[in-house]
């Protein structure tokens, strides 16, 4: 895990340097990461608990709102905590 | 400036991703726990890695029998944005010697990257990203054990949501990633929809994120392709 993350790190910058010139590869390329965050992500809500879904639902709202995601961060856990003792 | 001098500017300008990244990395500690890693693999894994996104994601599948082709597959995926990062430095990094170049690649991170831009030009880029990455490496490790012993706590609680905490994260940072792209989340649409459709009929955890990717890449080159003309 830790090579292939490194992997991806090295192997950017020396693509860069060969390959700087190329165009088309760049838009497929910067939709890669959020490609791979909703194939994992939808599942992932789709098999939560209705607290999880809860806390997934604030959080979005709230990041999207405010970008902040400190504050985000910490409402979701906490309502997610709270969602699983009251809402289970 | 020179690198040592652009390193501490890189540690005192990361006050605010520190913060950020401790919460994550507590989170990270209290979900690792949650699914089982020992602490010493825990830490271990983000010490190596270095990469919270990663990291979140391979707990999503870290079960027994240990799917590693998925979790390799996974943490392939949503790494790629270091080969934009590493593309994004190519020209900054000039003047280094290739062996500290190698050596300061591991430390990459978004937000040492994206600041390094609004520097004055004087700043040596390798080392404020290297000086970032420190500060942002030693954050990462100290949550991350914290994460883990506030976790045995939590256990007591009986708080067995908190596994959720990777893909609540996740989605954090799909927001931000959606919010400061330039790039139409098309394409995120296509593979978040083709996801679902491929949960419901069942198929294996590998098969739902290569084909909902590739799907993703499919709509991409259509979009660009109609752009274009």
């Amino acid at each position: 895990m830790a090579g292939i993350v490194y992997l991806t790190r090295l192997s950017g910058y020396f693509i860069g340097l060969q390959l700087r010139h190329i165009s088309g590869i760049k838009p497929i390329l910067e939709a890669l990461p959020g490609c791979a965050f909703m194939a994992i992500l939808v599942p992932a809500v789709r098999q939560g608990s209705l607290s999880e879904i809860v806390a997934m639902a604030c959080l979005v709202i709230l990041m999207w709102l405010t970008n902040n995601v400190v504050i985000s961060t910490i409402v979701g856990m906490v309502v997610l905590f709270a969602g699983n003792v009251y809402l289970s | 400036m020179s690198p040592y001098k652009s390193a501490l500017l890189g540690i005192r300008s990361s006050a605010d991703y520190f913060i950020s990244t401790f919460l994550f990395g507590v989170m990270f500690g209290i979900a690792a726990s949650a699914v089982g890693l020992l602490q010493w693999q825990a830490l271990l894994m983000s010490a190596s890695s270095f990469t919270a996104s990663g990291q979140f994601v391979a707990l999503e599948f870290w079960q027994s029998p240990m799917p590693y082709g998925t979790i390799a597959l996974s943490v392939a995926l949503v790494s790629s944005r270091n080969i934009l990062l590493g593309m994004a430095m190519t020209y900054h990094f000039d003047g280094h010697s290739l062996k500290r170049r190698i050596l300061c690649l591991f430390l990459l991170n978004d937000p040492g990257v994206v600041t390094s831009y609004v520097m004055p030009d004087e700043v040596d880029r390798l080392g404020y990203v290297t000086g970032y990455g420190i500060s942002l490496m030693i954050s990462w490790l100290i949550s991350t054990l914290l994460g883990l012993n506030v976790a045995q706590l939590f256990a007591s609680f009986d708080l067995g949501s908190v596994s959720f905490a990777g893909p609540l994260v996740m989605a954090t940072m799909m927001i931000l990633f959606a919010k400061g792209s330039k790039s139409s989340p098309f394409p995120w649409f296509v593979s978040g929809i083709t996801s679902l459709a491929l949960f419901e009929l069942g198929a294996a955890n590998y098969l739902i994120l290569l084909i909902s990717v590739a799907s993703g890449v499919i709509a991409t080159i259509l979009q660009t392709q109609r752009i274009n003309g």
